[in-house]
Order: C-alpha cells, then structure tokens, then sequence
C-alpha cells in the first residue's frame, strides 16, 4: 500500500505530502492539487507519459534547472517502508530509483504503478457499445463497460449475479443487466426494468444511472486495477444512493469486510459533495483535506488536526468543512 | 396503526420499527418509509420540525419514532420529565421540545390528531442495544462508565463486534440489525433492564400511546 506521495515542483505541488489509506477521500476548493496528486502518481508508473515543461511548477526560475520529483512510500507486507523515487530533470531522461529495494520489490511496485488507473466516469463511453477483445478492462472513462460486464458474466457468473442484485438495490426500477450485438463482435447493454421486463438501451439511461452502472462494475470485477484513482463518484448520483457508493468503494479497499476474497484494492476518490463527505465521519484518517495557499497546494489528513475529535463533536461535518474551519475551501468565495 | 421512523440509516429504521411493533404487540402499518435524516445528530434535529409537519398535513400517520445515538451526551433521567426539569443537553429533552414546540403551531386538519411520538436514545449508538444479551458489557451502565475521550474508539468497536468490520455495507448492517431485532423482540424484558433509560424511555413513550 501507498502511505504517502511526496511532490516537489509539480505543477501546484510545489512542496506537498499527500497522506495515504486503504481508502482516502480528498475534498478541497477546486484547483488545490487533487486531480494534479493523481495524475503525477500515475506519471510515476509512466515516466515518458510527462512532459517536464508542462508539469514544472509555474514561477520557477528556468534558469534553476529544478527537477520535477515525485516520491512514493509503500509499506510493505513485513511492515518495512520503502521508496520509489521519480525524477523528471529539466534536461535529460526522467529516471525511477527504489533506493535500498530488491529487484523482487522493485518488480512489484513497477507493476503496480502501471496498473494504476485514473477513473473520470463518462456518460457518453459508458454507453458505447463495445468490440470484444480477449481481455476487457474498463477504460479510465468508462469505455468498454458493455465487454466488460459480458467477460464477467461470461468467465465470474457468481459475481454476475451478485452485481444484478447489488443493482436491484441501488436501483430498484431495475432487475437485470441485458446484452445486445450491435454488430459481428461487439456488445451493448441494455438494463431490464423490473416492472414490465422491458430492455432499457445504455443510451437511454440516465447517466447517473450509467455511472451507478459503472462503479459497481468496479467493485464486483475479479481483477480491478490494484490503485483506483477515482474523480467525484458522487456525481450524478442521488444524495441517498451515496451509502450506496460508499458500500462500493469500501468493497474494493476492504474486500475482507464483505464476502470479497481478494487483495485491497487502494482507492484515492475526490468529493465535493457534503453529503459524500458526511458518510466518512467515523473514520477522519481515511479525508485529506486540499488547501490551496497562493499558487502553491498541501494536503492534510483530518485526523491529524488538533484536537479533531472535539471539534466534530455535536456537529457535521459537512457543515464544519463549509465553514472553513477545517480547511479545504476556497479562501476568497 | 400507521408508524413512521426517523432515523440516519435505512437498516436502522427496520430495526426500531420490529421494537416498536414488540412493544404495542401488533404489526405497525408503514408511512413515509422513505424518511432519513443526513447523517449526524445534528441534521436530525433539524429535519424533525419539518417531519412533523409533513406528516401533519400531508400523511394519515398515527405516530412518529425517532431514535438517535446518544453519544456524548447525557442520558434522560426521570427527572427530566418534571415541568422543570428539561436538560439543555439531553437529546431526548431537546427532541421533545422540538415536537412539542412544532405542534403548538401546527394549523388543525380535520379528522386530524397530533402525531403522537416516541423517542429513544441508544446509548452509545444502537450497535449496543442489537449487543444487548450477547456479549455482558452491552449496557447502559458499561458504557456510561467508559471515559468519553474515547467515543470513535467505542463506536467502531461496536460495529466491529456487530457486523465484524468498522464498514458495514448497508446491506450487512440491515441484515444485523433485522437480526438483532427480532431477538430482542421477543426478550424486551432484557432490553429494558439493561439499557433502562434510552430504550426505557421509548418503550415508555410506546406503551403511553
């Protein structure tokens, strides 16, 4: 698991430490580094994938020649901390360092971080049907969910059941996920309504419904990618569905809280919604709060703040993240 | 007679409504299933104002049950039931005079009585009461002597030792407390003696209908 991420000079996170769980929520205004956190962890995995000009945080004097680095601290099974360490210099190749690791951990965590995906949930691709191929994942927009969801019917049966009922929960207007063939090779969903049994195309689903859709397909897959990032799965979604969002969430990252039998999944989501965030009061060490200061971004984790637990005392939290008085809000609204 | 609950969980609600049909010994008729409050005692405390004049004027409920954590707060004594005796602090005193403040000004509808009311208090949270008669801490007096520091600590034990993990998925802790319910519904004895003033003060309530 990642315990931390360290960025220096990268883009907004000039000098910044994101504080990492199994599942971390980070809220904060917009702008303040959450979006640019998740990105720069991925660039770790894909050191080609950053242009150094594009990333060097705006301000820096050219003429310093500042490396952009990032630097990620995993502990590791037995409890020992180790680092990998990305640097982007101004001139010249990019290099990844594991300094003191074996090449076994090495191997490990190079794995890992290339696996590492990046959801920003699209109505539009979730809805596209899908060319099979001999391995579906789903696409950081959600593409693919139709191919998807018919290897996962096709190969996990058990987890295609349960993900229909899990869907007869959240919503309850439907009973079934269906498939189409557009064309020779390819797939598109449709969902049955309860009432009537009748095929609804993905292209008529609200998109609330499809991103539901979408997540819950995470959750049940036998194989998601071992790092979700994940931007606002609150959106588009009722207010109320979000326990339901959350029981999601906590499936990929605690999977031995439910009947799941495989490894956590690390989950990094981002909120602005009150309502998301008030559903995590009982666990502050799993929120990270992004502030903004001048052009330059930081994280803190809400348990970390003094005296935390009196201060939520009596209060929700929601409304004590609005007032400011926790930090993570726009400093001139 | 037609119930409506309110309370911050769905799986709550089907737990409070099999104690509250235990109590009046008949199976309750359900109003308004869809009400929950956000999350947080002090979004319930808001909405309640609002509830009660919903089911007022747009609702044939017959009765309102709203059961809330106590958390750190103090407990309803009897004492607090005298003319004076209200407790600034005391979340059943503070429900009580919020009902009793919205139905003052509540127009008449025809054919129409106040909605009458119970409250319960689940001292810490209600994770204890569905421990009641499993584990022998799971009492009132236990947890009343637990320093209130350490309230997180005690609530995410209660739901480890409930539902086995501190994220139950809402369909686990439904599951639980539909479990725990029905146990307890047919032991209400126990209940009572071992969490006398927070489930006392609903059975109370319940029985004054």
């Amino acid at each position: 698991m990642i315990e931390s991420v360290e960025f220096k000079n990268f883009k907004a996170l000039r000098k910044a430490t994101l504080p990492l769980s199994r599942f971390t929520l980070i809220v904060g205004p917009n702008g303040s580094g959450k979006s640019t956190a998740m990105q720069a962890l991925q660039a770790v995995g894909k050191l080609e994938s950053l242009d150094y000009s594009k990333v060097i945080t705006a301000g820096i004097n050219p003429s310093k020649q500042a490396a952009v680095q990032v630097i990620v601290s995993w502990s590791e099974s037995l409890g020992r901390r180790v680092q990998t360490v990305a640097t982007w210099p101004a001139r010249g190749t990019p290099s990844r360092e594991y300094p003191g690791s074996s090449l076994t951990i090495r191997k490990n965590f190079e794995q890992t971080l290339r696996a590492l995906r990046i959801y920003s949930l699209d109505a539009e691709s979730i809805a596209e049907p899908t060319q099979l191929q001999p391995r579906m994942s789903l696409a950081s927009n959600g593409a693919h969910l139709a191919g998807v969801l018919d290897r996962l019917r096709d190969s996990a049966p058990e987890r295609f059941e349960a993900l229909n009922k899990e869907l007869g929960r959240w919503l309850p207007e439907y009973d079934r996920i269906l498939f189409d063939t557009p064309e020779s090779g390819h797939r598109s969903i449709l969902l049955r309504t309860r009432e009537g049994h009748h095929p609804i195309p993905a292209s008529e689903l609200s998109q609330g419904t499809l991103f539901a859709l979408a997540l819950l397909t995470l959750a049940y897959i036998p194989d998601p990618p071992p790092i979700i990032c994940i931007e606002e799965p609150d959106r588009g979604i009722h207010p109320r569905l979000l326990r339901n969002v959350q029981d999601a969430l906590y499936r990929l990252s605690y999977p031995e809280s439910g009947s799941e039998a495989r490894a956590p999944i690390q989950v990094i989501a981002t909120t602005h919604s009150p309502y998301m965030l008030d559903l995590y009061r009982d666990h502050p060490e799993e929120i990270v709060l992004a502030q903004k200061v001048g052009l330059e971004a930081r994280f803190e984790r809400l348990s970390d703040q003094v005296n935390i637990d009196e201060i939520l005392e009596g209060a929700r939290l929601s409304d004590l993240w609005y007032s400011g008085i926790l930090g993570g809000v726009p400093l001139h609204p | 007679m037609k119930l409506a609950t309110l309370s911050e969980s769905p799986a709550d609600a089907a737990a409070v409504r099999i104690l509250v049909d235990a109590l009046l010994g008949e199976q309750t008729e359900t109003i308004s299933s869809a009400l929950l409050s956000p999350p947080g005692w002090p979004a319930v405390l808001d909405v309640l104002p609002n509830v009660i004049k919903h089911l007022h004027y747009r609702t044939n409920a017959d009765a309102l049950v709203v059961v809330v954590d106590s958390d750190n707060s103090p407990i309803h004594e009897q004492a607090h039931d005298a003319p004076d005796g209200v407790v600034d602090q005391c979340k059943v005193c503070l429900l009580r005079t919020t009902i009793k403040q919205t139905q003052i000004h509540l127009q008449p509808v025809v054919g129409r009585m106040p909605v009458k009311t119970a409250i319960g208090l689940a001292v810490p949270a209600i994770e204890a009461w569905y421990l009641c008669g499993i584990v022998p801490h799971a009492t009132e007096a236990a947890f009343l002597q637990q320093p209130a520091a350490t309230l997180r600590e005690i609530k995410l034990k209660l739901k480890r030792d409930v539902y086995t993990t501190a994220r139950p998925s809402l369909e686990l802790a439904t599951t639980r407390a539909v479990g725990a319910a029905t146990r307890l519904a047919h032991d209400l004895d126990l209940i009572e003696r071992l969490f006398p003033s927070g489930f006392g003060v609903l059975a109370r309530d319940v029985r004054n209908w």
